[in-house]
C-alpha cells in the first residue's frame, strides 16, 4: 500500500535537501522575492539589451539602444518577458494555490528568454561588453531579466510550491465544447506562431535560430506555468469526454493552418515535412514504442517507400518507366515496405536486446549501400531519381497553387493537406492497434517476453506483425516523400536519420502520439531553424537533447504508465501538452 | 477414469553434464490439487518448464487428455496449461485489468485486422474480455486495484494477480510455483483458500511450496521431488509418515520435522 501512498500528489512542503537553510530563511519572504521577480523581469524588458546597433536591422523587436523611441511598444522576445512579469506580480499578489510553482515555471521561461537573447547578442557583439556595458554604452536588459527569473525560481521554491491543485469542474456540454474550441484555435495560432517564429532560417535570415530557441523557452515557461495551475490537466480532462469531439476539431484545426501565418510555400513545405517524419516515427512507435524493439535502421523503410513511389510513378530516370496512379503507387510503396519489415522482422526470432539493434543498423546500411551503388538499376546511385512528377487530381497538380473562389493558396497547400489527413490515417492505425488484443500483445513482449508467451502469445508472429506494420506506415510516408519532394536520392536515408526518428519517439515520449509528433516536429524543425549557427547547429541540436532527456527521461508527452515508470517524484512534473497538430 | 489431464512420463531432462529430471512420471486426475515438494534445486521448476513447453524434455513426453503438448509455451497455454512464476512475472507497466487481458490473449477472438479497424466484433470481444478480467479481478480480490500499475501493487497481491492472470486463460490446469512465497500468514491463508476456490471451478491445480503445513492441508495427493526424482508419491497422510521423506528432503532433524508436521495436523 504504501507504494500507492508515495505516489499521490506532493502537499506544500519545501524540498529536503542541502538548500533546506537557504529555503527556510527566504521563505518569510516568498511574497516579497515573487514580486519582486516580476518587476525585475519587466525592468528587464525595458531596458537596452546590446550596447550595439545589431545589423542594419534591429535584432528582433529593437534589441538595442534606440529601444526608447517607442516606449510601450514592445514586441518579439520583449513582449513575452513583459507578459511573463505582469503574470509573476498578479500570481504572487492573489496567493493561488499553486503559486509557488507556478512562479518557478515562468522563472525558468525568464532565465530561458534571458540566456538565449543574452548569449546571442553576446557573440554576436564579441564579448560581454555587448550584454553589461561598453564605449559608454549601457544594456543590461539581459542581466536584470536573468535575475529577475533567478529570483522566480527563488521565490516560488522558497514559499513552497503548493499542491498541483486537480480542477473537477464539470460544465454543460456546450461550453465544455466551446472552451475546447477556443483551446484548438489557439493552439493553432500557437503552433503557426512557433512554425514561423523567427521566419525562415538560413543566410536570409540570421536570427531565426535565435528567435525560435527564445519562443520555445518562453513558451515552456509558460506552458510549465499552465500545467502548475493544473488548467491542462483539466482541458486533457475535459478532451476526453469530449474524445470524438476534439479528433474532429484537431482534425479541422490542423487543416486550417494553411489560412494562418503559416500559409506561405516555405511553411506548407516544412510542415509537409514534419508530417511525413511525424507518420514515421509513429510507425516507429510501434515498434520501440509499443512492441520494444529497438530498430536503428528505420528509415530504410521510408526510402523503400520512396524509391518504389519513384520508380512507378513515371519519372524519366526510372529503368521501370510506368506511370501509375498516384493512390495505387501509395499502397504498392506500403506493401513493399511491409514485405521488407517482415524480412528484417524475422531475425527478431532468434535476436533479442542490443544484437537485434545490430541486425537492423545492418540492414539500415545495407540499403543506404545499395541504394548509393545504384543495385538492381532502381535507385539511380548518386544521380538520384529526380523529376518525380508531382500529384494530381482532377486537373489540379499538388504542386501548383490553389485559388477556391477568391481565396488564393500558395502551392504546397494540397500537400500539406494529404500529409494531414495520412497522418490522421497513421495515428488511427496506431490508436487502434495500441487499443486492441495485438497492442497488448506488443507491450506485453515489451514487458516480459517469457512472461508474455508463458500467456499464449505466439511472440513470433507477434513481433514480425509490429516490424511489418511499422515499415508499411514508413512506406506509406515514403510514396508521399517521393511525390513531393521530386526527388528521391539515397542520401536522404542516412543512418543519422534512423537515429533522429528514432530521437523523436523517444524525446517526444515513448508510445504516445502527440508525442512522435511534437518529437518529429521539434528535431525535423530545430535544423532548419539553426541554419546560421552552421558549425554549431548539430552541437546545439544534441544540447537540446541531453537537456530535455535529464530534465524529462519519460519524454514532452509521455504514456500515463511510462510517465509514472520514469518520474524521479511527482516533483518534478512538468508540462504534459496535447499538440496534436 | 479417463486419460489424466496432465500426465508426464518418463520425463527426463539433461544440461550438459547435469541432469536436473530423471525419469519423472505422474498424472493428473481432473479437479485434482497436488502438491509438488522437494529441497532447494530438487529439480520442481525445472518439471514446471518441462509440462509448460518451455524446456523441451531430453526425453519422455509430457501430455494432455492423451494428447501430446508441443513445446511451445504458448501453444501450451492454449491447450490449457497455464503458470504462474516464482519470481513474479508481472509486466509491470501495465494495469492490472492489462495484465488480465493479456491473459484473455488466446481466448480472444480478434485477427489483425479487425484490431485495426475495430470491424464488425471487436467491441463485443473487447467487451466480453473486460467483463471477463473485472470477474477475476473480483475473484481474486482484486478489484479495487484495477486501474492500478501491477509494479505498485502490494507483494502478496501481486502473487494474486498473476494468478488471476493466469486464469484469464482459462485453464484446465494451472501450476503454481510458490504461490505463498514471502507472504505472511495471513495472506497464505488468503491464498489457500483462493486455490480451493479454483479447484471449485473445476481447474486442476499442481502446486509448488516449501511450506509443508500449506501442501498437507491443500492437497489431495503430494509428490516429492529428490535430486530429480520422485522419491514418494502419496496422500498427505502417507507422505507424512514416510521416514524417506523426512530424512531425504527436509534434511533436518527428524524430531524437528515431525514436530512441524503435528503442528500441521492440529490446525487441520
Amino acid at each position: 500500500m504504501t507504494t500507492i501512498e508515495a505516489r499521490a500528489v506532493p502537499t506544500a512542503v519545501p524540498r529536503r535537501g542541502r538548500l533546506d537553510g537557504l529555503w527556510s530563511a527566504l521563505a518569510p519572504r516568498a511574497t516579497v522575492l515573487r514580486v519582486l521577480a516580476g518587476v525585475l523581469t519587466i525592468i528587464g524588458t525595458y531596458l537596452p539589451w546590446a550596447t550595439f546597433v545589431l545589423n542594419e536591422g534591429p535584432y528582433p523587436d529593437k534589441a538595442t539602444l534606440n529601444f526608447f523611441v517607442d516606449p510601450l511598444g514592445v514586441t518579439g522576445f520583449r513582449l513575452h518577458l513583459l507578459v511573463i512579469g505582469i503574470a509573476m506580480i498578479v500570481v504572487a499578489l492573489l496567493g493561488l494555490p499553486a503559486a509557488g510553482r507556478i512562479i518557478r515555471g515562468l522563472g525558468w521561461g525568464t532565465i530561458a528568454v534571458a540566456v538565449i537573447n543574452g548569449l546571442y547578442i553576446l557573440v554576436q557583439g564579441g564579448g560581454f561588453g555587448a550584454v553589461t556595458a561598453s564605449d559608454g554604452a549601457v544594456a543590461f536588459g539581459a542581466v536584470v531579466a536573468l535575475v529577475g527569473g533567478l529570483v522566480a525560481v527563488l521565490g516560488g521554491t522558497a514559499g513552497g510550491l503548493g499542491a498541483k491543485p486537480e480542477l473537477t469542474w464539470r460544465l454543460p456540454w456546450w461550453a465544455e465544447w466551446l472552451i475546447l474550441l477556443v483551446v484548438f484555435a489557439i493552439v493553432l495560432f500557437l503552433v503557426a506562431g512557433v512554425l514561423t517564429s523567427g521566419g525562415q532560417g538560413g543566410v536570409v535570415n540570421p536570427y531565426a535560430g535565435a528567435v525560435f530557441l527564445s519562443v520555445l523557452g518562453a513558451l515552456g515557461g509558460a506552458i510549465s506555468a499552465l500545467s502548475a495551475s493544473g488548467l491542462l490537466t483539466w482541458v486533457s480532462a475535459v478532451s476526453e469526454r469530449h474524445r470524438i469531439f476534439s479528433v474532429v476539431v484537431l482534425l479541422v484545426v490542423a487543416l486550417l493552418l494553411p489560412l494562418t501565418s503559416a500559409g506561405t510555400e516555405y511553411w506548407m513545405t516544412v510542415a509537409a515535412n514534419i508530417g511525413v517524419y511525424a507518420a514515421t516515427a509513429i510507425g516507429l512507435n510501434i515498434v520501440v514504442g509499443l512492441a520494444g524493439l529497438l530498430d536503428l535502421g528505420y528509415v530504410a523503410f521510408l526510402g523503400i517507400g520512396a524509391f518504389v513511389a519513384a520508380n512507378l510513378s513515371g519519372a524519366a530516370a526510372s529503368e521501370i518507366g510506368i506511370e501509375l496512379p498516384f493512390p495505387l503507387v501509395m499502397i504498392i510503396s506500403a506493401v513493399v515496405a511491409g514485405i521488407f519489415g517482415a524480412i528484417v522482422g524475422s531475425p527478431t526470432l532468434r535476436v533479442r536486446g542490443d544484437y537485434l539493434a545490430i541486425v537492423t543498423l545492418a540492414f539500415g546500411e545495407i540499403f543506404v549501400r545499395s541504394a548509393q551503388n545504384n543495385i538492381g538499376g532502381l535507385t539511380g546511385g548518386a544521380n538520384a531519381i529526380p523529376n518525380i512528377p508531382a500529384v494530381s487530381a482532377f486537373g489540379q497538380s499538388f504542386a501548383a497553387p490553389l485559388t477556391i473562389g477568391a481565396v488564393k493558396l500558395p502551392s504546397g497547400v494540397l500537400y500539406y493537406v494529404l500529409i494531414v489527413l495520412l497522418v490522421a490515417a497513421v495515428m488511427l492505425v496506431f490508436a487502434n492497434l495500441k487499443n486492441s488484443r495485438l497492442g497488448r500483445a506488443w507491450i506485453a513482449i515489451r514487458e516480459d517476453e517469457d512472461a508474455a508467451r508463458a500467456m499464449g502469445i505466439r511472440t513470433g508472429p507477434v513481433k514480425i506483425l509490429a516490424f511489418m506494420i511499422g515499415a508499411t506506415l514508413a512506406g506509406l510516408a515514403g510514396a508521399f516523400f517521393a511525390h513531393k519532394t521530386g526527388v528521391v536520392a539515397y542520401d536522404s536515408f542516412q543512418f543519422i536519420q534512423s537515429v533522429t526518428l528514432l530521437a523523436s519517439v523517444i524525446l517526444g515520449g515513448m508510445g504516445t502520439i502527440p508525442g512522435a509528433v511534437l518529437g518529429a516536429s521539434i528535431l525535423f524543425v530545430l535544423p532548419e531553424k539553426l541554419r546560421e549557427f552552421a558549425d554549431y547547429r548539430l552541437l546545439i541540436f544534441g544540447l537540446a537533447l541531453v537537456v530535455i532527456m535529464r530534465f524529462r527521461p519519460q519524454g514532452l508527452i509521455p504514456d500515463a504508465h511510462r510517465r509514472a515508470e520514469l518520474a524521479p517524484d511527482a516533483e518534478d512534473e512538468t508540462p504534459v501538452v496535447d499538440v496534436t497538430t | 477414469m479417463t486419460s489424466p489431464i496432465l500426465e508426464a512420463s518418463g520425463v527426463t531432462m539433461q544440461f550438459g553434464g547435469l541432469r536436473a529430471l530423471n525419469d519423472v512420471s505422474f498424472g493428473l486426475a481432473e479437479g485434482e490439487v497436488i502438491g509438488l515438494i522437494g529441497p532447494n534445486g530438487a529439480g520442481k521448476t525445472t518439471l514446471f518448464n518441462c509440462l509448460t513447453g518451455l524446456y523441451a524434455p531430453t526425453s519422455g513426453t509430457v501430455s494432455s487428455r492423451g494428447t501430446p503438448l508441443p513445446h511451445d509455451p504458448a501453444r501450451v497455454t492454449e491447450q490449457g496449461v497455464a503458470r504462474t512464476f516464482q519470481n513474479i512475472r508481472l509486466f509491470p507497466s501495465m494495469t492490472a485489468e492489462e495484465n488480465v487481458l493479456v491473459g484473455r490473449h488466446v481466448r480472444m477472438k480478434q485477427s489483425p485486422i479487425i484490431s485495426l479497424l475495430h470491424g464488425p466484433g471487436f467491441r463485443k470481444s473487447e467487451r466480453e474480455a473486460r467483463e471477463r478480467t473485472a470477474e477475476l479481478l473480483e475473484f481474486v480480490g482484486l478489484a479495487r486495484f484495477s486501474d492500478e500499475l501491477a509494479r505498485n501493487l502490494p507483494y502478496g497481491d501481486q502473487r494474486r494477480l498473476e494468478i488471476a492472470r493466469a486464469l484469464a486463460t482459462d485453464p484446465s490446469v494451472l501450476l503454481l510455483d510458490e504461490p505463498t512465497a514471502g507472504m505472511n500468514a495471513q495472506e497464505t491463508e488468503a491464498t489457500r483458500q483462493l486455490i480451493f476456490a479454483i479447484r471449485m471451478l473445476g481447474t486442476s491445480v499442481v502446486v509448488i511450496e516449501h511450506d509443508t503445513k500449506f501442501i498437507f492441508t491443500l492437497c489431495d495427493r503430494v509428490l516429492v521431488l529428490v535430486q530429480g526424482e520422485v522419491l514418494v508419491e502419496g496422500t498427505p497422510d502417507e507422505v507424512r509418515g514416510d521416514p524417506r521423506v523426512i530424512e531425504a528432503y527436509l534434511g533436518a532433524p527428524p524430531d524437528e520435522v515431525e514436530a512441524q508436521i503435528h503442528e500441521a495436523e492440529e490446525t487441520q
